[in-house]
């Protein structure tokens, strides 16, 4: 057991070296970018970024920026904000949506020393988890002392949850959508009668307007 | 790290364990594992937004992209190689699926283009499909060192079992991104329904008011053809 040690400070060096083979983009000094996560509620949203920082000297980038930090704010479907932090040039936020929605995550970097930005590309790794994609399963075994395929089971029991959320949203989404629609074709068929209407009447009372006009006029 | 202070077996295995875990862990060549990126971002009118993905040697990586939101739901798409050759180029398309085979090593750059654009924000959905030679393998390099069921004479039919629920477990993955893509479908539907109800009800409103005008205006003009300095004898 001694080696274990060791061996776990290799493996969480390691882990923190290669977090995941994530998408990544390019981000300037004041920039903010935003990024929408449409999520039934209950649903637990894990997000790891990773920023590097280009160095002029070494012409590429280099693997941690300590001092640069990364403001993270995340706003729920009614812009109401559920989480506004700062973080550290490595970070991970997580929150949990109560309300099925489209959830706003926003990024910008909150940069104490200007000087560092002067090559004016900061490189951040961004990975975002959604729903059973979050589970740490390694963890979930050794809690409740599964064995491979139990765990295996366990992962497609919560694949299953998670996509029959997703239906039941998709349903609550699709019966706002046909309310919508609804409403539109209410309401193009009651302008329509409506102008009609309008019309009508005020042609009518041109018409009597500028018949009582010419005759006080005496021309008719 | 619990699991590896769980094991009750020899230091040395478990050092080797963790190196190749860690190794595995930091690099995707180790097993043809499918990762899947999705996001739906904001693209501010006249910008141009692009994304790095790292792809290995002899793979595969589909994306598709949509344009959910924003006045003329088009935007101009771009894919380019590790080495700057663009191999994919689209102008102001709302939405498109393209699959790039056999990738080579290095980061591909996707890009969004809304230059076009002046004035209106676009909400773009793209999901990134990146499969490694061997095509997908399964979840087994993130639970090495569980506990294995006992029973070496059940081998071969726990292999089955475990062969099926592996497939089982793509199948589900997939479905899952074919849900993402019809959630953003209807997303994008909605936008547009909601944009048109918000059209009809001010265009209703604005075609009304130039009729009073129209009706007021003519009124007024017939009036002022008989004015008092000009009069009119029968």
């Amino acid at each position: 057991m001694m080696l274990s040690t060791p061996a776990a400070g290799l493996l969480l060096i390691l882990a923190w070296i290669y977090p995941s083979h994530a998408l990544y983009f390019h981000i300037g000094e004041t920039e903010k970018k935003c990024f929408i996560e449409e999520i039934p509620d209950e649903t637990m949203v894990i997000g790891k970024y990773r920023t590097q920082l280009w160095d002029k000297q070494t012409s590429s980038f280099l693997p941690s920026t300590p001092g640069l930090g990364m403001h993270v704010e995340i706003k729920d479907p009614d812009t109401k904000i559920i989480l506004s932090r700062q973080y550290g040039s490595d970070g991970r936020f997580t929150f949990t949506s109560h309300t099925p929605g489209e959830h706003q995550i926003c990024l910008h970097s909150n940069s104490t020393k200007m000087a560092l930005f002067a090559g004016g590309k900061l490189r951040v790794h961004l990975d975002i988890q959604v729903g059973e994609h979050t589970n740490n399963y390694p963890e979930i075994a050794a809690k409740d002392k599964l064995t491979e395929l139990q765990l295996r089971v366990r992962q497609l029991l919560d694949q299953v949850e998670q996509i029959q959320k997703e239906q039941n949203y998709q349903r609550y989404r699709e019966e706002r959508f046909r309310m919508t629609s609804e409403s539109t074709n209410q309401r193009v068929l009651w302008w329509s009668i409506a102008q009609t209407l309008i019309l009508i009447v005020t042609g009518i009372w041109q018409m009597k307007h500028l018949k009582s006009f010419f005759e006080a006029k005496k021309l008719v | 790290m619990a699991l590896l202070r769980r094991k009750e077996g020899s230091g040395g295995r478990l050092l080797a364990l963790a190196a190749i875990f860690g190794w595995c862990f930091g690099s995707v060549r180790c097993f043809g594992q499918s990762q899947d990126s999705e996001l739906t971002f904001l693209l501010p009118a006249g910008r141009l937004e692009c994304f790095f993905q790292t792809a290995v040697k002899n793979g595969t990586m589909e994306v598709e992209y949509q344009v959910i939101a924003g006045a003329g739901m088009d935007v101009d798409f771009t894919i380019l190689s590790p080495e700057g050759i663009r191999l994919i180029v689209e102008s102001r398309r709302s939405d498109g699926v393209h699959v790039v085979e056999p990738t080579v090593e290095g980061d591909y750059q996707i890009c969004f283009d809304n230059s076009f654009s002046r004035f209106s924000e676009k909400m773009v959905f793209f999901e990134i499909i990146i499969e490694g030679q061997g095509g997908d393998v399964g979840g087994d390099e993130e639970w090495a060192g569980l506990e294995e069921p006992d029973g070496s004479l059940l081998e071969y039919k726990l292999e089955d079992i475990r062969e099926s629920m592996d497939s089982l477990h793509r199948r589900l993955e997939r479905s899952r991104q074919m849900q993402t893509v019809l959630r953003a479908f209807e997303a994008r539907d909605r936008n547009l329904l909601e944009d048109n109800l918000w059209r009809v009800s001010f265009w209703s409103c604005a075609s009304m008011l130039v009729m009073l005008c129209v009706a007021l205006t003519q009124v007024y003009t017939v009036r002022k053809l008989f004015d008092d300095k000009r009069r009119v004898y029968t």
